[in-house]
């Protein structure tokens, strides 16, 4: 590339932004040779700079608009008007707020017990909410999406993907039935549910190894292309 | 010391050698391998295809960075043949880095076709709580989200005047590094609805395919491989594109290795 055309990069916000990416991917990348205080310092600024946006994110498009300015907003109608409504609109505006406070007190040792009352609430939502959604998505439509194929066969092939399919589900489902020993023609059907089971491994160990590489191509690109201007 | 047991203690600084140049080489000389593409990012194709100009689309941007070089890709894909159909997209995020990912994504991707914000598309921000914003879009998007990440009320704006709640989406895609697909399969698509695609890490695709055959998701678009099937069926090759011959060389390395080290182990077993 263009030394010229690096000096000239390097001097703009675009040009420093890509050289301290760079910069970082190297520094990160210097782990493979082997551990050193460059790795770490990058390692430690990426936790540090990732906690950092969590943190104002949150408080800028969470805690600002839907706690302090409704808050902010059920106090000022209160002293505008001063009627019974704009009470109890800050009362219910007030519930949630409190009751999410009330979960830093687990910060303070002797008032912890406070943080109980929003855990439970917290936990009874999350139950209610998940349980019958998970019972619908990951057993009754997948026992429907295992049986309803043997209903539409159109040709020999659907026929043994159906077969295939509903054999994998009851072997694997066998397998992990551990109330009786994995001997004798039960031991056979769990056996195959192994089978099954090794593929399933093997599929996404194979994938974990392209994402893995994806990232890798994904930061040479960078080095490569916007860095050092290897790549058209 | 015998080549197998030499191969045994191998120093790992080696492989990732091997590793860099059978990814940087492809990148540097195009070989142009074939990329086929699979019925799974098909199916997602053929809906997006099959939506009218105007029609509202919700992109949901569920991921941090670190998976960036993935997503970022397939992001491009979707977004430029979302923007060709004239299609409007509402973007928010459910993981608080991407916000800034989203926002930029999509500016610059609707920057490619003169799209207006406000108009054409729209980007809402952050929402902690997964289970709650999901089931909270579904009674009403302004509640969910008063304002947007710059401060901006949503009502007012000019997009965001016409939608209400799911009712007005005409799909929601999720680009994401985790499961957060199946939240929106179960709050979105089982109570609302309405259709669920995901764009997802490699890592992910082989817990999403029950969800795909049993209907609860249209289709995916996985790792950069899919990203790459989403450009051909755009015709319009990006940085996936470019990557599949790194992909394949990389992998045949990789088989390389595992085809040594197994003959490597057998090797040492039989001369002991």
């Amino acid at each position: 590339m263009d030394s010229d055309l690096i000096c000239i990069s390097i001097f703009t916000s675009e040009g420093i932004s890509i050289w301290l990416a760079a910069i970082l991917t190297l520094a990160i990348y210097s782990f493979l040779y082997k551990d050193n205080p460059v790795y770490r310092f990058a390692e430690s600024l990426l936790i540090g700079i990732s906690v950092g946006f969590l943190l104002v994110t949150t408080f800028d498009t969470t805690l600002l608009p839907k706690a302090f300015e409704p808050v902010g907003m059920g106090i000022t109608g209160i002293f505008e008007s001063g009627g019974i409504n704009s009470i109890v609109i800050f009362i219910w505006i007030l519930i949630p707020v409190v009751l999410g406070f009330l979960m830093f007190t687990r910060f303070v040792p002797k008032y912890a017990w406070m943080s109980r009352v929003a855990l439970a609430l917290y936990i009874g939502f999350g139950a209610g909410a998940s349980i019958p959604a998970n019972m619908q998505s990951y057993i009754l439509r997948q026992i429907d999406a295992t049986i309803r194929p043997f209903l539409n066969i159109d040709s020999f092939w659907t026929m043994v993907n159906a077969v295939i399919v509903l054999v994998g589900l009851i072997s694997t489902l066998f397998y992990f039935f551990f109330s009786k020993e994995q001997k004798g023609a039960f031991g056979k059907i769990t056996r195959l549910g192994t089978f099954y089971l090794m593929i399933f491994f093997g599929a996404t160990f194979g994938y974990t190894v392209m994402a893995r590489i994806s990232l890798l191509i994904g930061r040479l690109t960078f080095l490569m292309k916007d860095w050092l201007g290897l790549i058209s | 010391m015998s080549i197998w047991d030499k191969a045994k203690t191998l120093d790992r600084r080696i492989i990732f050698l091997f590793m860099f140049l059978g990814v940087a080489l492809p990148l540097l000389v195009r070989i142009g391998l074939p990329v086929s593409v699979t019925p799974d990012v098909e199916r997602v194709y053929d809906y997006i295809e099959s939506l009218e100009p105007g029609d509202i689309v919700l992109v949901s941007y569920d991921h941090d960075t670190g998976t960036l070089p993935e997503m970022l890709p397939m992001s491009d894909a979707i977004l430029r043949h979302l923007f060709m159909k004239d299609i409007k997209v509402v973007g928010m995020a459910l993981r608080a880095e991407g916000t800034g990912i989203g926002r930029q994504n999509i500016r610059r991707t609707a920057a490619e076709f003169n799209k207006l914000e406000g108009e054409d598309f729209a980007f809402l921000g952050f929402r902690p709580e997964i289970t709650a914003a999901i089931l909270g879009l579904g009674t009403s998007f302004e509640r969910v989200f008063p304002k947007d990440d710059t401060g901006i009320p949503v009502g007012e704006i000019p997009l965001m005047q016409g939608i209400q709640n799911y009712g007005d989406i005409e799909l929601v895609i999720s680009i994401t590094d985790d499961d957060t697909p199946v939240y929106w399969v179960n709050y979105a698509n089982a109570r609302f609805k309405v259709k669920v695609v995901a764009g997802l890490t490699a890592v992910m695709a082989t817990t999403f395919f029950p969800f795909i055959d049993s209907g609860q998701m249209i289709g995916m678009v996985a790792g950069l491989k899919g990203a790459a099937e989403y450009e051909k069926l755009i015709n319009k090759a990006g940085r996936a594109a470019r990557g599949m011959d790194a992909q394949s060389i990389a992998h045949l390395v990789m088989i390389g290795f595992i085809i040594v080290g197994n003959i490597a182990f057998v090797m040492r077993k039989r001369g002991k």
